[in-house]
Order: C-alpha cells, then structure tokens, then sequence
C-alpha cells in the first residue's frame, strides 16, 4: 500500500532526518547545565498547596473569651508557620490526646479568613452535656497551651457559581460561629454575598456574640440579623424555632440559598420545615457535625483487630459507638476529620467483620463498596471485625 | 526499625499500583508506599452531596471496545485485577469546538475507523482519500511498534525486516504531525479534526511527534475508548485489591523521606518517621523530578541525570471545574461526551494563549452520563471541565488572591462551555468543586501542579525517550514508572510503564542473583 510512494519531504531527506534524532536528543541533554532544576517545595504553587493545607498546624492559645458560663471563645495563633487561609464556614479538626486516647474534633471556625492571614483563629466551644471533648476543653485549655489542629476543611461556604447571591443562615446555640466567620468576611469585603441571619437560643441569655452581630448588621447593609428565641418571650426577639414561616418573614424576595449549623434537635425539626418552602435541594446545604453514638440500650461489645504498616493490636468497641471511637479511645489514630462520613480522610479497609451504617450517612465512593472499605466514623461495630487502617 | 523487602514500590499512582501488582504476582515481596490515604494518584474520585466525581479520566484507551485490542487489559488480567472492574465503552470520538468567531468549527466525531473517516467526509468533501491514506500511516506505525514489542530475542535479521517491512516508520519517525499531515495534502477541516486531541497530550502539533500522536489516535479511534462504572477509582482499588490478594503489602497515609544509594545503586528507603526499609530494587512511582530534587541526595546524583532533569520541560498544569448539575443531560441539552472547546483553531496559538491565566481559553469537557447514564441520580447530570496550563504562571498567584483566582478561572470555563454549546448550565449548579494546580500538588506532590509528565517537546517526544531510556541507564536498582517516563503521561502509557519497571525490576534481581 503507501509504503512504497509515501514520503514526507522525499525519501533521502526523510532518512537524514530520522538519523538527525540522535544528534538532537544528544545536544538536548549535553548543552544542558549539570544543576537540579527549581526544588519541589520551592514552586509558588507548592507553597501555596502546603500553606492551605498544611498536614498539621501547630498552634498556641493566646486568649480565652468566656461567654458568662455558656461557652468559651479559643483565640490562637501559629507557632511556627503563618495559620493556613481557608473559606468562611470552614472547621479546623484538633487533636487532642486525653488520657490514653487520642481523639479528633471539629469546630467551625468563628474568625474571620483576612484574620487568619493577620494570625488569628477564633474558635468557640460550647458546653454540652456529654460533651466529652468539649467538656475537657473547656476544663484543661489554659493561654500558652500548645495544640495541634490539621488544615481547615469543609464545604458550607459560599460559592458564587453554586449559591443564591443571598444567603439565609439559620444558627442553632453554638452553631453560630461559621456564620459570625461568614458575617465577618462580608464586611471585610472577602465575600460579596448577603447575609440574613436566623439565630436560635433558648433565652436571650444564650446569645452568644450579640454585640458584635448587632454592630456588624447596623453598619453593613449585606448583613441582617434575627434573634429567635424558644424558650423566652422578650421584645425585640422571635419567638418559637427557626421554621419556615420565619424563614419566609425575613428571607429577601430574590431567590436565597439556606445554610444551616446547629445541634441535632434543630436538623429534626428542619427537616418537616424545609420543604414547606418549596426549594430545590442546591439551596440548601448543612453542616453536621456527629458524636459517633448512637442511643441503643443493651450495647453490645466486640474486639476490633487493627492492622496499622503490618502491626496488629486488638481493641475493644461497643456497638453503640463508631468504629473510630473505638479507635480514638484505644489511642490508635487515623487521619480523621470531619466525623459524618462526608470528607473520607478515615477510610480504611474492613478486612472481616459486619458494620452498621446509619441510613444517609454512607457517603461511601462506589467501588470503596464495592471492595469493602468503610469510613469508621459513620460505621457501628455488629460483630467483631478486622480493619486495616493504613 | 528496620525491614526487607524484595522491592519497594514508591507511590500508589497508576504506574506505581500496576507495578505493585505484577511484582506482587511473580511472587516478590513487595511493599507498596503512599503518602495519601487513597491509592491512585490522579485515578480517583470524590464524593460531594450526591454525587461522585471522576478526578482526571476522561476516557481510557488501551482497552480497546472496537478491535479488542487491550493491552491494558492484558495487563490486568495478568496480574489479577481485570474482573474486579467493569468497562462502559464510548461511541462517540469528540465534538471539538472553536471559540474563534473568524475560523469557528463545532464538528462531532464518531470511534472507529470507517465511521470516522465517512463523518469527516461530510464536513470536508473529498478528503476521505487523504483521510484513509493517513489511517493506513497510523495502521503501518501500529504494526511496527508491534513487531518492536513482540520482539523477545533481537536478531540481526530483524534489522533488515525493519528496514523492508517497517519504512513508513523510519520515515516519519523525527517528524511532527504538521509536517506530516501537510506532506499528505491535508485540508485545514481535515487537520483541525485529526488534530482536536492535542490537548490530551498537551503540545502543539507543530512539534508533536508524529508517532506519538498517530499511536494516540489509532488506540481511541481505531481500538475504541471505555471508561470505568465506578469511576477511575474503581481501577485503583482493584489493583491495589489485586495487589494484597497475592500477598503484597501497601502502606497508606505514610511518607519516603529519602531513597537509599550506596556505592551508586539503591538499597531502599527511609521514611519520614525514620524507619528505614531495605530493597534491591525501588520503582518509583513519583516523578522523577521529585525523586531527583526531593529524595535523593543531591552528591550521589550522576552529572548526566542532573543534566537531563534540568534539560527537561514539566509540562501541562491542571485546572478542572467538577459540576453536579440538578437536571438530567437530556433536559440541558448535553448532547455529547466529549467537548473540546479551544479558543483557536491553531494550536500552537492556543498552547501559548494557555500560558496565562488570563488568555487560557482551552477545556476538554465530558458529560460522564453520555457514556454512564446512571452515574449520578434519576433528574441530575455530571459535567467537568479541565484545562491545562503550560508555563507557570500559577505559582505567582498569592495565598491571598487564591480563592479569588480560582473562582474568577472556574467561571470564564462556565461561560466558555455556555457560549461555544449555547447550552445553559449555570443555574442547574447544585455542587461545585474547584482543581487548580494547588490541588494537584497538594494530593500528589506534583511539581508547580503538573499533571502532564514532562512535555513531549521534539527533543524529548517518546521515541527519543524510548530510545534513549534503553542507552541510557540511571541509577541501579532504581526503576521510575509513570507519567514522566519514556511514554509521555496519561492512564495507559501510567500503566503500561509501571508493567514495564516492574518487568525490569524482576529482571534486575534476577541479574543480582546470578
């Protein structure tokens, strides 16, 4: 067929050319200097990847606010490198290591991203009860105290492409913060959305940073602010929940997306209040944040046998807890975060051994179902299991 | 601590699983390092509300729906993993779209040769000569890298076969596809269509290899492409599944600090914990720009492999828009798998426009449910969109510009899909997720965010780096796979190196022996 009349620039031509290749690869290499090219870590990009996501953070406490003996505001700065930037509504994960375990918590972060870059990162731990890592916070975190935080993380942030321009927020208790973060940045010109905030307490003694809300919605048009009480009537405030008759009071008449963060109670309650409003399921996003229990009454009790690079411990769990409590009760750690399933960081292989996964909280990739492997902190113990973490 | 092992295999990315996986069968004890939690490098997926998002493939080649041509599949049969992961073939090629009002072209393009060059009829009459002449070259080109493979012991009789059997070869071996296509009396229809995949391989194709390039084309267009059900995860896992099933060790969420030399040849690796594991052969899964700048000390580096790393280009940098859209294709008007969307229809126009932010209109788009249906939920659709950058310009972008620069990219993508398809997406928006270069390096340490290997310039195009990989020795003991080595990047040459490191990493224990 062509091989016989096909040429490119005729047929000697075509050959000289093909020998040229080993003189021209020959030159590439030689004519280049014997020095290693820019490092790695030293690319603009590679520095600005490891300072957003820094593996650990290392930071120190500089100041504890006491809000009267509700909850307490955590402000920090970094020890060694500057703090990692993130998106208002993002959460930091600590780790801390009380008695022998070693366990990780999320908490939204309340400051604002422009203060992060000036040093500062605010968090507020409020006191739950059964709170086990919040109540030893609020016990042991003294001013000087070091901790170790990984990057921040999370998707409750406002996306221009993905969002109505107007956000309707709705707080409950201390899940205010990333909305206080969110109200921040919009005065700061980081975000240009607006902000409608819905904010429910029990009592207006509960309110957690209300002057600064108070101020930051009179001097900034972008942002409003409605206190609901459910517990009080006192002037001035809404009283009930956060439901969609005071959604629809207060929500502008362009369209809106809904962001909410709160306790358990306040999703149960939203969840036959949300569709109420008609809206589809984009404009609307939560934060959740898990204990990894769950109420069962007579728990039963398994080992789990870890395999960690090869080495194999054997742990105790119960059923009415995740895998990762077990986990971070026996100190063993894995690269959790966000504690609801979503993120995937824990994930790890379920060599043997039956899990329970609460409906709607597998948020599993396909073929990690499809190959067992599970996230231990959206998974329950049912029998005893090997898992291999890493 | 210290520990040993036959091999040790540095990175889980597609050519470090593979070559886990074969040295794992041909009974070696293997160990397996990842810094991240996950095995696959850019081969993953993400989940974000109800979706799960393909990372990087836009469709695999190598696995051939049409002629059942597989190399890769051979591959995975061989070292366990193939009925672990189930193929979705494509039958559409591409539609390729210019933004370029002057010169503006939208075709769509069928897989498979005859359905191929008949379409390419219809928008260019009277090229189906040319057309057919030019898949006779690439058809010519296939069989000599064939005959070149199969090859077990070389003869000296060879040589005269190759220069009687093998002349298109030989031929065109140091041209780009310019050179070539225009020699063929090309048309400027005919090239901008044969031309449209460029953008996988991310160079012009004034200087592309023409080898390079006709391979590409006679493996999608000829052989046909798939794409995995569950994503290119789902390749990932069956092969590191594969991989423990025949006794191999993989070790996650734990980093090298440092490959090993003594006396000029590897004898393993520390990790950044300080343990230290030995081995005769390391395959090295992470570049070799990181392997020569991060984990090798700088005083046992040979002057020549200095020399080559810093001759050497990285090349593409990746951007992709990740879209969960809240209505089905149908209901959008998402026609097509496969957009290629440039701002020219002059490549090398577009490569160098790519070296900005500001002018980089280039974007290789897939609608997964036109290959996949049911990837994602009854009513809603999966879009994503990625571009590549040359240069570097990401690396001026300041932590505090970040969020902004990537935001600002993301929607001129958005707009560019809207104006060139004239298909609203915008409002269907239900999740969104941004990858910039940062992202890139952050989940695989990739230098400047580089997705694309080294760039296939004309002094370091794959034959060259064929070539030269088998004159050319590095360091002993020390066996790179993946996308910068001598088959340029992508899934399948990812693959079909790591085989090959693992091959030569076999051999190379077997020569110590002796």
């Amino acid at each position: 067929m062509s091989k016989k009349k096909f040429s490119v620039n005729g047929g000697f031509k075509d050959a000289v050319n093909t020998v040229k290749f080993l003189t021209e690869r020959k030159q590439f290499i030689n004519s280049a200097e014997a020095t290693l090219p820019t490092r790695t870590d030293d690319f603009g990009v590679n520095k600005v990847a490891k300072s957003i996501h820094p593996k650990e953070q290392s930071l120190v406490i500089t100041k504890i606010e006491e809000h009267k003996d509700i909850a307490k505001s955590y402000y920090f700065k970094s020890e060694v490198a500057p703090l990692a930037y993130f998106k208002a509504g993002q959460y930091l994960t600590f780790k801390l290591t009380i008695g022998s375990a070693v366990v990780t918590r999320s908490y939204s972060i309340a400051s604002s991203p422009l203060g992060a870059l000036n040093g500062e990162y605010q968090i507020t731990v409020k006191r739950i009860n059964d709170g086990f890592v919040s109540d030893y916070i609020l016990d042991n975190w003294k001013v000087g105290d070091k901790v170790i935080a990984y990057a921040p993380e999370g998707n409750m942030i406002y996306s221009k492409l993905r969002d109505a321009q107007n956000i309707v927020a709705i707080a409950g208790g201390s899940g205010i913060t990333p909305f206080l973060s969110l109200a921040r940045a919009i005065d700061e010109g980081e975000e240009d959305c607006s902000l409608t905030l819905l904010y429910g307490c029990r009592t207006s003694e509960e309110i957690l940073f209300k002057s600064e809300l108070d101020s930051l919605s009179e001097k900034n048009e972008k942002i409003k602010v409605v206190y609901v009480l459910s517990h009080s009537e006192e002037e001035g405030y809404e009283k009930g929940f956060v439901g969609a008759d005071i959604i629809k009071k207060y929500a502008p008449t362009e369209n809106y997306s809904i962001f909410v963060c709160g306790p358990g109670g306040l999703y149960k309650f939203l969840e036959t209040e949300l569709p109420k409003l008609n809206k589809e399921k984009k404009y609307i996003r939560f934060e959740v944040f898990s204990s990894g229990k769950k109420a069962e009454e007579n728990a039963e009790e398994y080992n789990i046998t870890v395999i960690d690079r090869g080495n194999e411990t054997v742990i105790k769990a119960s059923s009415n807890e995740t895998v990762l409590c077990a986990f971070e009760r026996a100190g063993i750690v894995v690269p959790a975060r966000c504690h609801t399933g979503e993120c995937g960081f824990c994930r790890s292989k379920l060599v043997s051994g039956k899990v329970y996964i609460p409906e709607g909280e597998d948020k599993r990739r396909m073929a990690d179902v499809q190959f067992g492997f599970i996230h231990p902190c959206c998974s329950f113990p049912e029998s005893d299991l090997v898992v291999r973490i890493n | 601590m210290v520990k040993n092992y036959d091999a040790i295999v540095i990175g889980a990315g597609n050519g470090g699983l593979v070559a886990s996986a074969r040295l794992a069968k041909e009974g070696k004890k293997t160990l397996l390092i990842e810094r991240h939690n996950l095995p696959g490098g850019f081969a993953t997926s993400f989940v974000r509300g109800r979706f799960e998002f393909e990372a990087s493939l836009h469709e695999l080649c190598g696995v051939g729906s049409i002629t059942g041509k597989s190399p890769l599949q051979k591959i995975f049969k061989e070292v366990g993993a193939a009925d672990k992961i189930e193929w979705v073939a494509l039958d559409e090629a591409f539609r390729v779209i210019t933004l370029d009002e002057k010169n503006k072209c939208d075709y769509v393009m069928p897989l498979g040769k005859e359905k191929f060059i008949a379409k390419l009829e219809e928008y260019d009459k009277g090229s189906a000569a040319v057309v057919t002449k030019i898949f006779d070259i690439i058809e010519s080109i296939e069989k000599t890298l064939d005959f070149v493979s199969d090859i077990e012991d070389f003869k000296p009789s060879m040589i005269k076969e190759i220069f009687s059997e093998h002349t298109d070869f030989l031929k065109i071996a140091n041209y780009s596809v310019d050179e070539v296509l225009k020699s063929l009396g090309a048309s400027q229809v005919t090239r901008d269509i044969i031309n449209a995949y460029w953008c996988y391989l991310g160079q012009p194709t004034d200087e592309l290899n023409v080898i390079h390039y006709f391979t590409m084309l006679h493996a999608y267009i000829i052989d046909g492409a798939v794409i995995p059900k569950g994503r290119s995860h789902q390749i990932s896992t069956a092969l590191l599944e594969a991989f423990t099933e025949n006794g191999g060790e993989a070790w996650f969420n734990t980093a090298v600090k440092k490959i090993n030399i003594e006396n000029g040849a590897v004898t393993g690796v520390t990790l950044e914990d300080g343990t230290v594991v030995n081995a005769k052969a390391v395959v090295c899964n992470a570049s070799p720009y990181n392997a020569y700048t991060k984990l090798i000390d700088e005083k046992v580096i040979p002057e020549k492999l200095k020399k080559e790393v810093n001759a050497k280009t990285l090349g593409a940098k990746g951007f992709a828009v990740f879209l969960g859209l809240n209505r089905s294709a149908e209901e959008i008007g998402l026609n097509n798998h496969t957009y290629f969307i440039y701002p020219d229809n002059d490549n090398r126009k577009c490569y160098e426009l790519s070296k900005k932010i500001e002018t980089n209109d280039v974007q290789a788009t897939v609608c997964l449910n036109k290959a996949i249906e049911d990837c994602s939920p009854e009513g809603t659709s999966i879009l994503y969109m990625t571009s590549i950058f040359a240069g570097d310009e990401w690396s001026n972008v300041s932590v505090k510009d970040y969020y902004k620069t990537k935001q600002a990219f993301a929607e001129k993508m958005i707009d560019n899909f809207e104006k060139a398809t004239g298909i609203a997406i915008k409002d269907y928006i239900e999740e969104i997720e941004i990858a910039t270069p940062m992202t890139y390096a952050r989940y695989t340490d990739a230098p400047a965010g580089t997705i694309y290997g080294y760039e296939a310039t004309k002094e370091d195009g794959i034959v060259k780096r064929i070539v030269f990989d088998m004159i050319d020795k590095g360091i002993p003991g020390l066996y790179f796979a993946g996308g910068y080595t001598t088959r340029h990047m992508g899934y399948s040459p990812s693959y079909t190196t790591g085989d090959m490191a693992a091959k030569n990493a076999i051999l190379g224990m077997e020569k110590e022996v002796k």
